[in-house]
């Protein structure tokens, strides 16, 4: 760090364009890969405050110009024309006595509950781990009801598979990629005699990795398409359970479970023709509800969108929402006066069936939609309104984890 | 039978759909709906409804973005509303 005031490392931006307040989180969300030097963003309406890395190198009057206009250019994108979300509220639990008001991570901490390995990287421990398991096998139940097959998936996908599902194009920023060192003797003795890691990075030759045809996988039920792509789906209809790692990368956004980019999410997947599928995720959602009230959680369901990038944001919210193609599960976070998705009722459309050749005995391409749950936010929500004191745990959950 | 002042829209709004998602226009039949080509996708779809704003002063808002999904739709859409 240099000699430099805290000042230096701020720089505070008029937009040009006044953002909506239903854009506010997003466009905070998304400045957070405007630049790596950007450690925190603060939005407001017509005001964004970023907060700089004092160690990154080079922030002079250029640099934070530069950074300036960069974020200019993500708020025109976003907020220069956009469409104002129609929020459906299918059900609606916000208002619930709640025993529990605190940031409940400093005690997960204290308690050897959750242990960070890096950013966005946790163990969880045994109290934890046994709510997740409580809540994953909820939601094995609901897969049950439906007489869902169930199936394993890697945690690998093919590079290419997601290029077919324009993945690409749509969701980059979040993309974590996978390699190996080439397939080349000296370039794996060198490796092994000379590897280090330098502030958390490997310190070898980008010529030392094999070039990406894997990436961690972002989703469960992609797995399921793709092993369905390019033929007919003989039956007309199928209905599947898994659960597994997925992988979303949040760059600052990673703070707490609220955002992992290692987590995991149990899946109720539906794939047939358009009635099929809707009528099957309206049902799941149906199912579901009984079991949150019981729970006594706090939440809501309502209609979203999902975090496109920049570029395709606006249009694609926009289509998402005025589809419904997107409920989330919205949990309340009391500390912070706000909430957290832990779950999605999700409908696609024909979008997967057209773009991986899955199709109808018809010849149509096939629907999909999807129950998605996940289960570290699922536990952190139930915690954030409940705290880790069991006494004040509802007596069936108690019971069910001991 | 459809009106000619109505064979001339439809063929207006065949003309302004090829376009917005670039593709022949001989391939927009009267009642090309969303889906029936690739190309009018979800991104398509929205071009669609940005260029009818932007031509006819369509609002766009979640009524119109679920509603206008075929070209007879658009039409009687645009009827509605009196454009011409």
């Amino acid at each position: 760090m240099n000699n430099n005031s805290i000042a230096d490392y701020q720089v505070e931006i008029q937009p040009e364009v006044l953002i909506p307040d239903y854009l506010v989180g997003e466009i905070r969300s998304k400045l957070a890969y405007v630049d790596e030097s950007i450690t925190q963003a603060e939005v407001s309406p017509n005001r964004i405050v970023l907060h700089l890395d004092p160690f990154s190198q080079g922030i002079n009057v250029d640099r934070k110009a530069e950074i300036i206009h960069k974020t200019q250019q993500v708020v025109n994108s976003m907020a220069r024309g956009a469409f104002k979300p129609k929020i459906q509220v299918l059900e609606d639990h916000l208002d619930l006595r709640l025993p529990y008001q605190d940031d409940p991570m400093p005690e997960l901490a204290a308690l050897g509950e959750v242990s960070q390995e890096a950013e966005g990287i946790f163990t969880i421990g045994p109290l934890l781990s046994r709510l997740i398991d409580f809540f994953d096998r909820q939601f094995v139940d609901l897969a049950n009801s439906f007489n869902a097959e169930p199936r394993r998936f890697p945690t690998l996908i093919p590079a290419q598979f997601m290029e077919r599902v324009h993945y690409f194009r749509a969701f980059p920023h979040s993309l974590s990629f996978v390699t190996h060192l080439r397939e080349d003797l000296e370039v794996i003795d060198r490796f092994s005699e000379t590897a280090a890691c330098e502030q958390g990075s490997l310190n070898s030759p980008l010529e030392s990795f094999a070039r990406i045809k894997t990436l961690l996988s972002p989703a469960v039920c992609y797995h399921h398409y793709l092993a369905l792509a390019d033929k007919p789906l003989v039956e007309g209809k199928s209905i599947t359970t898994a659960v597994g790692s997925c992988f979303r990368y949040e760059a600052i956004n990673l703070t707490s479970l609220e955002r992992l980019w290692n987590f995991t999410m149990r899946e109720v997947i539906f794939v047939g023709s358009k009635e099929f599928v809707l009528e099957n995720r309206e049902m799941a959602r149906q199912r579901m509800e009984p079991f949150f009230k019981v729970l006594g959680l706090a939440y809501r369901v309502e209609s979203a969108n999902d975090p496109f990038f920049i570029g395709e944001f606006r249009k694609q919210a926009a289509f998402q929402s005025a589809f419904q193609l997107k409920f989330e599960i919205r949990a309340l976070l009391p500390y912070r006066n706000s909430t957290l998705a832990v779950g999605s009722y999700n409908y696609h459309q024909d979008f997967f069936g057209r773009n991986l050749n899955i199709t109808l005995p018809d010849g149509t391409p096939v629907h999909t939609g999807c129950a998605a749950f996940g289960l570290e936010r699922m536990a952190f929500a139930f915690v954030s309104q409940y705290g880790l004191d069991q006494k004040q745990w509802p007596a069936f959950i108690r019971d069910a984890i001991k | 039978m459809p009106s000619q002042t109505d064979q001339l829209l439809v063929g207006e709004i065949q003309a302004l759909l090829a376009e917005a998602i670039q593709v022949p226009v001989e391939t927009v039949t009267a009642d090309l709906t969303f889906g029936d080509l690739p190309q009018w996708d979800s991104l398509g779809h929205m071009e669609i409804l940005m260029r009818l704003e932007e031509k006819y002063g369509v609002e766009v808002n979640a009524e119109t973005i679920a509603r206008l999904v075929s070209i007879p739709e658009i039409l009687q859409f645009l009827k509605e509303n009196e454009h011409e």
